[in-house]
């Protein structure tokens, strides 16, 4: 260690030695690490919104062969019926309203749920980062709006929230780690319901959320509801929370999985640029080398330096790609589709990893010309110059 | 001080499919302290001997004996931390770093020591100091005549303090004042610290300085009858 500090200043001079060539692979290196670590961010996040899990206690139940939330129309009165199967330990009616039923960056989904049963169901998973529950709770048209959502459309507590012809008053903010509660307005169901103006007023919902006792009978649960309404004039799908958000979702998680692979090329861009001004540097630097090993450098020292200046480019640029990457997705952005949310966050083991893999990358691009420095004989460069 | 005895010393190489022999079978002694001048045609063999001697290029056959060690079977990397204690050189064309001070170059050689920051600058001054470019430290090559340049590159040659100093043509890139100076240099090195020092050189004024001067022509030394070939 103490050796690598006494030469880092000549490796830095070195980097600074061809401003512009080094300036240019340093850009180059900062887009594609940009580019990987914000598609390893959409990735991770269609993973987290998709994925799932043991833990995972929560069922949807939408109208068959629906897929968006204007044409999903199931009877209230289904949710008692639901509560009797066996498994169930509740059942949530929800009215959904979505300001565009087509993936988009900024769309705005209303969940209607009623007060009572959403307090005792969902308010101990949230955090209330500004205003009241209490405050939902005394207005017929209060919302309870995400954080994300509330920061995209910068609105604060006591605001009005304006979208797809709804007008609501902003009672709280909420904080969670589940994405599609950050970008929702909760309101109260009857309020939805009235408002909405579609498909008549109270007694429609747009879906179920279904609590079931025991998450490992979750696939029992949902084939029981599903066989329970499947004579009824509107039959049910139903399906785990995180499922329901795959498929409704599907488009866009195969442009994500396309998308990685552009993250994946990025990846090589990255190898190929260090390769390319290592590979230049070195030829530059015949003379150099000899001079050093002259003085008493031995080969694997010099070879050392030359991997090193390759990892610091790749340090560098990625660190400066991936801080870039970080200050996009502090922004929040999120992809809507029919009322679902995947958001994609700055996930900080996913931007270290990223750093790591430009800084290997760039001690790998700089193997080659280094063992090849590390061989040309002495006499011979002083002669080749 | 440092001794060195060459052995039927002979280095050839293959050029196009011409075999040429740079040195043939040379034995050489130098005693340890001496300021030897080597002298001859272009292509005599005068800058490979010094090479050898260096460890910066390998004979083909015969024997290498520096300071009792025979180098020729060291490897790479031996020879390298061997010259970082035992020789400093100095090349006609000075080779300093273009993007390093003065200053820097010559601290280079000491960036291999286990030094502390102050001992690596004690050193460094105390190297400009006696190659007399102290007042340059902070210039780059650039900014340096031929003169100022070969001082830095003999700082850089002394600073690590190695018993052998080896210099190809020091003056030869040099004005006659330059030159002088750089000679007297090299013999207050010689005589005040104990230097052992080999000389490359076309220019006669350099046997004025040196204890001997030591002739090749077509890799061998040339001798006057009765001379012995152990010198200084």
């Amino acid at each position: 260690m103490p050796d690598l500090l006494r030469v880092l200043p000549l490796i830095a001079k070195q980097i600074r030695r061809r401003p512009l060539r080094s300036a240019l692979t340093l850009c180059g290196i900062a887009v594609a690490m940009f580019l990987h670590s914000t598609i390893d961010a959409m990735r991770d996040g269609v993973e987290r919104a998709t994925r799932v899990t043991a833990e995972d206690s929560v069922l949807v139940v939408y109208r068959e062969n629906r897929y968006c939330p204007f044409t999903s129309r199931l009877p209230q009165y289904y949710g008692d019926r639901i509560e009797a199967i066996d498994g169930v330990a509740r059942a949530i009616p929800m009215k959904i309203e979505v300001s565009n039923c087509r993936a988009s960056l900024d769309v705005v989904t209303f969940r209607g749920a009623p007060p009572e049963q959403f307090v005792e169901l969902y308010v101990p998973d949230l955090e209330i980062i500004a205003g009241s529950v209490d405050a939902w709770l005394r207005r017929s048209d209060a919302a309870l709006v995400g954080e994300a959502l509330a920061t995209r459309r910068r609105v604060v507590v006591g605001d009005r929230l304006d979208a797809a012809g709804i007008t609501v008053t902003v009672a709280g903010i909420i904080r969670s780690d589940e994405p599609q509660d950050e970008n929702v307005a909760y309101t109260h169901l009857s309020f939805l319901q009235e408002t909405s103006q579609r498909g008549g007023t109270g007694g429609v919902v747009t879906q179920f959320q279904v609590k079931v006792t025991d998450p490992t009978r979750m696939e029992e649960v949902a084939r029981a509801i599903d066989a329970e309404f499947a004579r009824d004039p509107d039959p049910t799908a139903t399906r785990p929370e995180k499922a329901f958000v795959a498929a409704a979702a599907s488009d866009v998680i195969e442009i994500v999985e396309f998308a990685s692979w552009l993250g994946r090329a990025a990846l090589i861009a990255v190898f190929a640029l260090i390769a390319n001004s290592i590979a230049l540097a070195v030829r530059d630097r015949v003379r150099e080398h000899a001079i050093l090993e002259t003085v008493g450098f031995t080969p694997a020292r010099i070879a050392g330096l030359i991997v090193i200046e390759g990892s610091l480019l790749g340090l560098v640029g990625g660190g400066v790609g991936a801080l870039g990457s970080l200050l996009l997705l502090r922004q929040r952005p999120s992809i809507g589709m029919e009322g679902l949310t995947v958001e994609f966050t700055a996930q900080p083991g996913a931007i270290l990893l990223g750093l790591f893999l430009a800084v290997a990358l760039g001690l790998a691009a700089g193997l080659l010309p280094a063992i090849r420095a590390a061989r040309r004989p002495i006499a011979g460069s002083f002669r080749a110059v | 001080m440092i001794g060195i005895e060459c052995r039927a010393l002979t280095k050839k190489f293959m050029k196009g499919e011409t075999t040429i022999t740079p040195l043939d079978s040379l034995d050489l002694v130098i005693e340890p302290g001496s300021f030897l001048a080597l002298m001859g045609p272009s292509g005599s063999g005068k800058t490979t001997l010094l090479n050898l001697i260096a460890g910066i290029d390998r004979p083909t056959s015969g024997e290498l004996l520096v300071d009792g060690l025979d180098i020729a079977h060291l490897s790479r990397s031996r020879l390298a931390r061997w010259r970082a204690e035992k020789v400093g050189y100095i090349f006609q064309l000075y080779h300093l770093v273009p993007v390093l001070t003065a200053y820097e170059n010559v601290e280079l050689p000491l960036l291999i020591h286990p030094l502390s920051r102050k001992e690596r600058h004690a050193r460094v001054q105390r190297a400009l100091e006696l190659a007399g470019i102290a007042d340059r430290h902070d210039h780059y090559p650039r900014q340096l005549s031929g003169g100022q340049e070969q001082r830095v590159a003999i700082a850089r040659a002394i600073v690590a303090d190695p018993p052998l100093l080896l210099a190809d043509e020091p003056t030869g890139d040099l004005d006659r004042e330059s030159s002088t100076a750089i000679l007297k240099l090299l013999r207050k090195l010689s005589e005040d610290l104990g230097k052992t020092l080999l000389v490359v050189t076309h220019d006669i004024a350099t046997t004025d300085y040196a204890q001997a001067t030591l002739h090749l022509e077509k890799g061998r030394l040339v001798t006057e009858p009765g001379e012995e070939q152990r010198h200084a």
